[in-house]
């Protein structure tokens, strides 16, 4: 190779790494900026969320190795290890899932506050990864993995090096699930792209159904590659520290190279007009009889605005189709599937409940002219809600159940039953509560689009995270309990409790005051 | 006139029509305050049916404020409102039924057509059936026809405005509140514009127009008020504020 060869590739280098240390500076300044938009109240919330959040995977890397003590060779952390690279790959699978859904992921600057400011397509990039865990199945995950390893590890003095291992992965593979996102986003927006992603997801799915169909999720299971990953993480346990140090440095560098990688595809992505969101919005509908009744119209509008929304839509498909399809793959038994519907539920909440206000966006004020009663209005939107989340609950246990293991019961029937109305009822009570009382003024048109800032969406992705996986929890024991009549009398003050909390907000919400700062809010542009 | 084809549609309103003498907006010792911050203060305004009023003044003048709690959207902290002889605060969907509001701000739901936006005013306004052929009427007469059924996400500044006057005016309103209705609006859209106000004058109802252009204010208005900060400065005939010296006189309000 001569130096004329050379001159432009080091050029290449050069610029990427200036474009790099730019990138990590304007991050930097876009966090600073979000965090100073935001109240004094906000900016309290927000540190108990992070600490939340912090606290909580600090305890699930250490909780569960002082409950497993030193007996990793017990049968239950036997069993427990043997589940381990499959729970390493599906936390790959879920977080490219979840990433590709959003479009690339989230953006630390809404596109159209952006457009003021130069905002590297490598920005965008890093800006997307840093708020990767916000997301409620990056979240539970994390904090399964990492419960489940120091499981298995025990109370050892090793448990950090293990812990670190098992970290890093979690983050190279979020790295790595945003590169397959943003090829997956460079496809869609090229020629045909819609058609190809279509055709992709059709033979992802249509693969994964062959494999359960065939009964071969097991033996595929068996040879997944992050079982080198699981090896790699239990190397200190065994005293072999030099392969632990070179494998653990591989993986380190595998997940910069990832964080490289991704920033190019980033920039390639920028180059092409985003198609679904163009479409979308030059789409002419056909005209439909009109509503037979108010209710009808009110009803009618709010469900267009769901399903006409890009990131609600996409975002629906992969909350209802991809946990019960992990838990199909991983052959859940019929008293754990009532935990599902408290991921489902929650991630539903996180798509659009928290702030269910902006759905009208700045056609909330001409809305709110309308002679309508404040209290139609709130059960509409708290219907549209429960909707959107009961139809991805059950659409996820339909799935999950398909292999479910293990003879099913009344008593599960009955647990599974009363997680499917109890989790979306208590996550659209607390969600219209924080619409009300904290609204934000956000836009769902970008399929990247999030219904609250990211700071919010940290509080609300931790709180949903602990208080569904808990009732989830509650009602897997329950199935677990044989008495049949234990569900029904846990779901019964639940609910109630549920419906009065939703009577109290619609009563926040008739109030004139609490009603226009809403509006005012949720309208600004 | 181009609504003069709505001959059915006018009979079925006379009633209203009558009922409508007197109709007015009436606002006495009106504040509005947000926080810390006082929005509107003491604010005296009253607009005669068939009047139409222009509300004039820079930014953060009270203006858009004003016109939300005429149309129900933001309460008063202060003040008696009322529209068409309805107490805006006893009596807010009373209030909302008789009023016709154009946002200064987007004003559209983004996912929904401009026809699905008539459907759902015309049904929760309780608007008689043949109000397809107005509705068609305005939307051809602000250049929406052929967008009748396109998502209104994907329209222009402009498109949107027009479409948010056209949601104001279709129902017949006693009382309709224009802010910003010309704001990137082309001449045709303002022309329009102009004959819906105009329309509406013709009906006995009263309209208030609230906007930064003090040309196009005085030119379809015959009564304009400037706000400062929240106050009224100034009330006088329109014709007063147009041209160079009325310009003159509006900067001299302003400063």
């Amino acid at each position: 190779m001569d130096s004329g060869d050379l001159a432009p590739r080091r050029s290449r280098w050069g610029f990427a790494l200036s474009d790099a240390g730019r990138a990590v500076a304007d991050v930097g300044a876009l966090v600073r900026f979000r965090a100073a938009s935001l109240s004094a109240r906000g900016r309290r919330a927000a540190v108990v969320a992070l600490a939340i959040a912090l606290g909580g995977t600090v305890s699930a890397a250490v909780v569960p190795a002082l409950v497993g003590g030193t007996s990793s060779s017990s049968a239950a952390a036997q069993d427990v290890l043997l589940l381990l690279p499959t729970a390493y790959a599906g936390f790959l699978v879920v977080t490219t899932f979840a990433i590709v859904g959003a479009g690339g992921g989230r953006e630390l600057l809404p596109r159209e506050q952006a457009v003021a400011f130069p905002v590297s397509p490598t920005t965008d990039h890093l800006g997307a990864l840093l708020l990767a865990p916000l997301n409620i199945a990056w979240i539970l995950q994390t904090w399964t993995v990492l419960g489940a390893t120091a499981y298995v590890v025990g109370s050892r003095g090793t448990l950090w090096a293990v812990q670190l291992t098992t970290f890093c992965w979690l983050l190279a593979a979020t790295a790595g699930a945003q590169v397959v996102a943003w090829c997956v986003e460079w496809v869609r927006r090229g020629p045909h792209g819609i058609l190809v992603v279509r055709a992709l997801g059709l033979v992802v799915f249509g693969v994964a159904a062959g494999l359960v169909a065939t009964h071969h999720v097991g033996p595929v299971l068996d040879r997944v590659p992050t079982l080198r990953v699981v090896l790699l993480a239990f190397q200190p346990v065994g005293n072999r520290w030099g392969p632990w140090l070179g494998g653990l440095l591989l993986l380190v560098a595998g997940g910069l190279a990832a964080l490289g990688l991704g920033a190019a595809v980033a920039h390639a992505v920028a180059h092409r007009p985003a198609r679904d969101e163009q479409r979308g919005e030059s789409r002419t509908m056909s005209a439909r009889p009109m509503p037979r009744t108010r209710y009808g119209a009110l009803l009618r509008t709010d469900r267009n605005s769901v399903w006409r929304s890009v990131p609600l839509r996409r975002g629906f498909l992969v909350l209802a189709l991809l946990p019960g399809l992990v838990a199909a793959a991983g052959h859940l038994d019929w008293q754990t599937l009532p935990v599902l519907p408290g991921l489902v539920a929650a991630g539903g909440a996180l798509l659009l409940g928290v702030n269910a206000w902006c759905l009208d966006g700045t056609g909330t004020l001409w809305r709110d002219s309308l002679p309508v009663k404040p209290r139609t209005a709130f059960v509409v939107r708290v219907q549209i809600l429960l909707e959107m989340l009961v139809l991805a609950t059950v659409l996820c246990l339909l799935v999950a159940s398909l292999r479910a293991s293990g003879r099913l019961t009344g008593t599960e029937v009955a647990a599974m039953g009363a997680t499917a109305v109890v989790v979306p009822l208590q996550v659209a009570a607390r969600s219209m509560t924080w619409s009300v009382r904290r609204p934000f003024s956000m836009d769902l048109r970008s399929t990247r689009g999030a219904p609250a800032p990211p700071f919010a969406m940290v509080g609300y992705s931790s709180y949903l995270a602990m208080t569904c996986t808990f009732t989830g929890l509650v009602f897997s024991a329950t199935a677990r309990s044989g008495d049949p009549w234990l569900t029904p009398l846990i779901a019964l003050p639940l609910v109630l409790l549920a419906v009065r909390r939703l009577v109290a907000t619609s009563r926040e919400w008739a109030d004139p005051v609490a009603r226009s700062n809403v509006v005012a809010t949720v309208s600004t542009r | 006139m181009r609504f003069g084809a709505l001959a059915g549609y006018r009979e079925h309103c006379s009633g209203r029509l009558v009922s409508m003498i007197g109709a007015a907006v009436d606002v006495r010792g009106l504040g509005v305050r947000f926080g810390q911050v006082e929005a509107v203060s003491n604010l005296d305004l009253a607009v005669a049916a068939g009047a139409a009023t222009a509300l004039v003044g820079r930014n953060g003048a009270g203006k858009s404020t004003t016109m939300r709690v005429l149309a129900g959207v933001v309460p008063a902290t202060e003040g008696d409102v009322s529209v068409a002889g309805i107490d805006v605060r006893r009596h807010p969907l009373a209030a909302k039924r008789a009023t016709g509001y154009c946002p200064d701000v987007g004003g559209l739901v983004p996912r929904a057509t401009p026809w699905e936006h008539l459907q759902l005013a015309a049904r929760l306004r309780r608007v008689p059936a043949g109000w397809e052929e107005r509705a068609r009427d305005l939307l051809e007469l602000f250049d929406l026809g052929a967008a009748a059924h396109r998502i209104t996400s994907g329209f222009s500044h402009g498109m949107g405005r027009r479409l948010s006057v056209v949601l104001a005016a279709f129902h017949q309103p006693q009382v309709l509140l224009l802010d910003e209705p010309f704001d990137g609006v082309d001449p045709l859209g303002v022309e329009a514009a102009f004959e819906v106000i105009a329309d509406a004058r013709s009906r006995g109802a009263a309209v208030l127009v609230s906007t930064h252009l003090l040309a196009l204010a005085t030119e379809c208005c015959t009564q304009a008020i400037v706000l400062r900060n929240g106050k009224v400065v100034a009330e006088a005939p329109a014709e007063e504020l147009s041209g160079e010296a009325g310009a003159r006189t509006y900067r001299a309000l302003l400063a």
